[in-house]
């Protein structure tokens, strides 16, 4: 258990996280190379059938993370990935994956700190709860 | 886009220079913005969080319309448009010429740092010895002598700091790609004669200058340094007034008349410093006074040696010139300082406590003090330190500091999650702004902010603990004196000129205020009085973000005035160059790697390449040393002219660099930029970077690459005329603004005259005849062969969309015909409320403030019958449900009490209030009236004044927080203060497709970076109709949204975003979910064709809609479901 790396896929929305994540690359701070980052121009266009993919694809863990409530770029883009987040977790047990594997965070563009922190913190949360199931039980 | 010809200079890249040069450029005017600091975003880059929201939204300013001519990220990040070049480190050295035809020389501060060469590895920084307090954290933490002005910046080139550089070469070794040049040896060639008679003077100045590299000679006479002169050629002579025999003001004058082009500094005594002065008018270029602090005599030399290295810098034209130049802020250690700033390690400035909320300041936005480490667990906010102070000469109130106090004590609970006491000490709350009264009481009512009203007399460190506590001591408004000790003390400093400001005016030739801001003509905040040179943001006095913002679009238009006026095109032609059509070849994609000096090592190459080179798609696949160097790109741009691909994919450390340089790279191949994309692998540099995390990386961005959609970005047409409905000053001013650009404008007012509100206003606090404005601003456009002016007009109804709205109007007798516009001014205005309260109407003893100034304009009130009057203020505002504070009645009451006192210096005046809200300047009037023997009373909104009617008098009984007791007022008028309230029927609002806030006023789509837009591209809303609002503030608001207009008219074809939405019909249900999911109402149903469009210009490109579709009917291109599974299928390579 301790030799296992999990992977861990992360939506970002382009305005917010993805600037924190190369604030946190440029102020040369520590944090797990098995995270891999999509760019998407906000959390509010992630589709669940992404996140969905994403465990069935071998994921460990999924992070969804989008600007602060109230600091959209879209308006309420943030919003409606909250929402979407919270069905999403209630229908994953149904395919055989903990809840606890999908993230919603806020991280803002100058919280390059917070990323790296949110970034350990979360991969110490997914190590612990072992790989994900995909990769056991499925066929694909 | 392609440029129309003309070119502004906006001067000062913080926010409000941002705004202007974004707005000149989105219009096709080609901008240089310039700054004299590193980096872009002026004090915004040191601050994260703004109110209302706490957070931040600056990204809100980019173009919502032509996407892709500017930079889609961050903009605290940077900033990039077509139009814009911005230079950095970058002055004014001169201006001359006529409004449109300006000649302004430019001079940039060389750098010791090739930007070419810089990569940004940090490398220097680590080896340097030298450590100087950092000014981006106030202060609170060090930095190197080679750093990064700005750590979230790009590009981000190190910078060196030369006064603080010791030139150990220690960086010079360390640069990987040579990029830095610390030039010890051409120093050598500056050769500088130091001529005085001590002997002692001369040989430590030599020591100083020769420690720092130069060449030094010394002469110890006036006449010694002559024959010096004319033997060797000297760049900058020292001299010493004071000399026995020839004196230093006479070497001056030979030493000018042999050599006009030496540069000579005087050295002086104290007490002749006038001497010097002199001096400088015949030919010297400064002076020092001794004895010297050597750092300052060093810095001097520096800099005329900087400008010796430069030359002359660049002339440049320009149509008009922007100063954005903000403001600088007040140093409590300067000044009295009874609070200890400077001396007590907690007691710290505002900006410094935004370094400390922040995540990249030197606490990494923990809570802490960061003295000792401590948590904050209590602290304390004094207000008006530096501002409505006599002793420091601030008679003027700094507008922000009220609202950036209350957004602390916010971040401060939000971060210790409410485990905190927040105190606030203030004079009066200034929440003058729109939304300002509600986010206090929330702030009071809610999150427990207390709000002390009181002056504290002084800081001292608390004695009985020893943990740096300090102990605040003050007279509440009672009188009675209370100690209380507190773990921080935020000091809220205000305002001063930016510095260099003074030399700046004289040099520019405009006026300063008593305090030495820019001054700006009567009625407009943006005329500096120098037709050409406009004032944008806080340069003439501070201002919150969505106020700087505001005046920067007015302060655009002007500047496009002046350019139009002097023969700018105003039509932009549409970008007309061919792409090569690729939308039936199969994907051929370049694939290039940069590999970063050779940081990239960890991965191998040919594994890379034998694994992408399995895909049909990729044709060729390159790794390139360096690609953000001019050297490496070239190697990178023939390679994509030598393959010729119909993709291009570029991995690099930082992919926001190459934004701007793949389009352009894409268009010299003749390649749609659109198919272009840079992946940036730079996300963790402390662990080696994995060839399956790169090869992943890649293989995301080619799943994307691979089905992007070659066809051009969607346009809709515009119908270049405008729509203004209200014919008050804001919509007079909006209409001459867009018709002045060669617009045709229907301007509509329900009144039979134009005019509104300034029909009664007589005049301005400060004096300013209103009559002159509106008898101006009505000629004009009555005259305006441009303009239509409908009176006895209303609207009916609209339907359309930015571009071509169709709107329904009626006249009086009841015709109605249809308009077509492209866009709309909405500039209803509003009018003074109506009083209920304090018996009026009962009495034609109880007035309004706008009666009254009628009453004193026909004269039938005569002021020296009066033998006392009172004035009450807030009269039913600032409390639900209108609680907003309307600006214009304090200042109201002001005029009248100083006119009244003017007439009757007998008269008693009694203004009762809750807060004062004199800001900005007119703080020097609250001053005047007090000096003139107006009593001000401060009542509370719980403790209402009572009122009690005679025939002959008002009685009003209030309570006096000095004297702790009831007072009865005998007077004989009684004049309420009610506010403004909008005249914006909900339902015109709504028949455009924008909204009202909870007050009746535009709902603005973003209170801080879009203050005058609606939601809906091509609405916006301006004058009091917008806000309560003083006619020079209306006239900047209606400028701006005549700004924001011009945007649009300029085209004829208004171009979208390449990354918009779209729909598959055959797949679409008309569910209209996605409908619902717009933020922008960009998308509508076609009942004849059954349809759902999708308005290109509106659309933002979020995804939202395409999130919502069940039938996945609806995607946004760039990021279609196919492309998205493909890239998560990719990141498991």
């Amino acid at each position: 258990m301790t030799d296992f790396e999990p992977t861990i896929i992360a939506f970002v929305c382009n305005w917010c996280t993805y600037t924190a994540a190369d604030l946190a690359g440029t102020s040369r701070l520590s944090y797990p190379q098995n995270v891999r980052l999509i760019r998407v121009m906000c959390t509010g266009m992630v589709d669940p059938q992404y996140v969905i993919k994403a465990f069935l694809e071998g994921a460990d863990g999924v992070l969804v993370s989008g600007c602060h409530p109230g600091d959209c770029h879209y308006i309420n883009g943030n919003f409606k990935a909250r929402r979407r987040i919270k069905l999403l977790k209630e229908i994953l047990p149904q395919f055989g994956f903990e809840p606890e594997r999908l993230r919603l965070t806020w991280i803002g563009a100058s919280d390059g700190i917070r990323f790296a922190e949110i970034m350990r913190e979360l991969s110490a949360q997914i190590r612990s709860l072992g790989p994900g199931g995909a990769k056991l039980n499925m066929v694909i | 886009m392609k440029r129309k010809i003309g070119t502004a200079l906006v001067a000062g890249a913080g926010i409000s220079g941002i705004r202007a040069a974004l707005d000149l450029a989105e219009c096709g005017y080609g901008v240089t913005l310039i700054d004299r600091c590193p980096h872009i975003g002026g004090i915004l880059s040191q601050l994260d969080y703004q109110f209302p929201t706490d957070r931040c939204g600056m990204c809100k300013m980019l173009p919502s319309i032509a996407r892709d001519d500017s930079s889609q990220y961050c903009l605290r990040k940077g900033l990039f448009h077509e139009n814009i070049e911005i230079r950095l480190s970058t002055e004014i050295i001169s201006l001359e010429g006529e409004p449109g035809h300006f000649k302004v020389m430019l001079r940039g501060k060389p750098g010791l740092i090739s930007h070419e060469l810089c990569t940004g590895c940090g490398a220097c920084t680590a080896v340097c010895p030298v450590e100087v307090p950092d000014e981006f954290n106030e202060g609170l933490s060090l930095r190197k002598a080679v750093y990064l002005p700005v750590p979230h910046a790009i590009p981000n080139t190190y910078v060196i700091d030369t006064d603080a550089c010791t030139r150990c070469g220690a960086c010079e070794e360390a640069c990987p790609t040579a990029a830095i040049r610390l030039s010890q040896g051409e120093r050598r060639q500056f050769h500088i004669l130091v001529v005085d008679d001590e002997l002692i003077v001369r040989d430590s100045l030599k020591e100083w200058l020769e420690d720092e590299g130069f060449s030094v000679d010394m002469a110890e006479s006036g006449p010694e340094a002559l024959e010096q002169l004319a033997n060797c050629a000297y760049h900058l002579m020292l001299a010493d007034i004071k000399m026995t025999g020839m004196d230093g003001v006479e070497l001056l004058k030979k030493a000018k008349e042999a050599l006009p082009d030496l540069c000579v500094v005087m050295m002086t005594a104290y007490a002749t410093v006038e001497t010097a002065v002199e001096a400088m008018k015949i030919g010297a270029l400064d002076y020092l006074i001794k004895p010297f602090d050597p750092n300052a005599l060093i810095s001097m030399v520096l800099r005329i040696y900087q400008d010796f290295e430069t030359g002359q810098g660049h002339l440049s034209d320009f149509g008009a010139v922007v100063l954005c130049g903000g403001a600088a802020y007040f140093n409590p250690a300067e000044s009295k300082n009874p609070f200890g700033y400077g001396v007590l390690p907690n007691v710290i400035t505002s900006l410094e406590f935004e370094r400390i909320l922040s995540g990249t300041g030197p606490c990494q936005g923990k809570l802490v003090r960061p003295s000792d480490g401590k948590a904050i667990r209590k602290a304390a906010w004094i207000q008006c330190v530096g501002s409505r102070d006599l002793q420091t000469d601030a008679d003027f109130c700094s507008d922000v500091c009220c609202m950036y106090a209350i957004k602390e004590c916010l971040l401060a609970r939000e971060k210790a999650e409410g485990e905190i006491e927040t105190t606030i000490f203030y004079m009066d709350m200034r929440t003058f702004g729109k939304s300002f009264q509600r986010y206090r009481d929330q702030a009071e009512n809610e999150q427990g902010v207390r709000f002390e009203r009181g002056r504290i007399h002084s800081v001292i460190q608390d004695k009985e603990d020893n943990e740096g506590n300090l102990i605040l001591h003050y007279s509440d408004r009672g009188g009675a004196l209370h100690d209380e000790s507190y773990d921080m003390v935020i000091l809220a400093v205000g305002q001063l000129p930016a510095a260099g400001m003074a030399e700046l005016a004289e040099m520019l030739k405009i006026p300063l205020n008593p305090w030495g801001f820019a001054q700006s003509e009567p009625f407009s905040l943006t005329q500096t009085g120098r037709e050409g040179i406009l004032l944008g943001g806080s340069f003439s006095g501070l201002k919150d973000i969505g106020e700087s913002v505001t005046q920067a679009s007015a302060a655009a238009l002007s500047a496009s005035r002046v350019i139009h006026a002097a023969g700018g095109s105003q039509e932009i032609e549409s970008d007309t160059s061919e792409y090569r059509d690729v939308s039936r070849d199969y994907p051929k994609i370049l694939v290039l790697v940069c590999t970063c000096g050779n940081r990239l090592s960890a991965s191998d190459p040919q594994e890379i390449v034998r694994e992408l080179e399995k895909d049909p798609a990729v044709f060729h696949v390159e790794f390139l040393g360096q690609t953000c160097t001019a050297e490496g790109w070239d190697r990178l741009a023939g390679l994509a002219e030598k393959y010729k691909p119909n993709r291009i994919l570029i991995a690099a450390c930082l992919s926001y660099i190459y934004a701007r340089k793949l389009r352009e790279l894409a268009r010299q191949i003749g390649l749609n930029p659109a198919l272009t994309e840079a992946v940036s692998y730079h996300q963790s540099a402390s662990n080696p970077r994995g060839s399956g995390n790169l090869l992943s990386l890649l293989r995301m961005g080619i799943a994307r690459l691979r089905h992007a959609d070659p066809s051009p970005v969607l346009s809709v047409p515009v119908c270049q005329e405008a729509l203004v409905v209200g014919g008050g000053i804001a919509g007079m001013t909006a209409a001459l603004a867009v018709a002045d650009h060669g617009f045709q404008v229907y301007l509509i007012e329900q009144a039979e005259v134009l005019g509104g509100n300034l029909r009664w206003l007589q005049k301005t606090i400060e004096g300013y005849e209103i009559k002159t404005l509106l008898d101006d601003t009505r000629m004009k456009v009555e005259k305006h062969p441009r303009i239509q002016v409908h009176i006895r007009t209303r609207v009916i109804a609209s339907y359309g969309q930015v571009g071509s709205f169709f709107t329904t109007v009626q006249d009086e007798e009841g015709l109605t015909h249809t308009l077509e516009h492209g866009v709309t001014v909405l500039a209803t205005g509003g009018t003074e409320a109506a009083a209920t309260s304090y018996g009026y109407g009962t009495s034609s003893l109880v007035v309004t403030q706008k009666e009254l100034e009628q009453k004193l304009a026909e004269k039938s009130l005569d002021p020296k019958k009066l033998a006392a009057v009172v004035m009450i203020q807030c009269v039913g505002s600032r409390e639900e449900p209108r609680n907003y504070c309307s600006r214009v009645c304090c200042a109201s009451a002001l005029k009248h009490a100083l006119y009244l006192k003017s007439q009757n210096p007998d008269m008693a005046i009694y203004v009762l209030y809750r807060d004062m809200m004199s800001y900005g300047f007119a703080e020097t009037y609250f001053t005047q009236a007090r000096k003139a023997g107006v009593i001000f009373i401060q009542y509370e909104v719980k403790e209402k004044p009572r009122v009690k009617i005679s025939d002959q008098s008002v009685y009003v009984t209030v309570f006096d927080p000095i004297l702790g007791s009831e007072l009865e007022i005998e007077s004989d008028l009684l004049v309420l203060a009610t506010g403004i309230v909008p005249a914006l029927p909900e339902y015109i609002v709504t028949t455009f497709g924008a909204s009202v806030d909870r007050d009746g006023f535009f709902q603005e789509a973003e209170s801080k970076w879009r203050p005058v837009d609606s939601l809906k591209e091509g609405v916006f809303g301006c004058g009091i109709a917008h806000s309560p609002r003083s006619a020079a503030e209306s006239v900047i608001s209606a400028e701006a949204a005549a700004q924001r207009a011009l945007r649009i008219l300029s085209y004829k074809q208004l171009p979208g975003g390449k990354f918009t939405a779209k729909v598959r019909h055959s797949l679409c249900s008309l569910c209209e979910r996605c409908i619902a999911a717009c933020p922008y109402g960009a998308r509508v149903i076609d009942t004849d064709s059954e349809k759902i469009q999708v308005n290109p210009v509106m659309c933002q490109g979020c995804g939202s809609c395409a999130a919502v579709c069940p039938n996945s009917a609806s995607f946004l291109e760039g990021y279609s479901i196919r492309q998205m599974l493909e890239v998560v299928d990719a990141a498991f390579a």
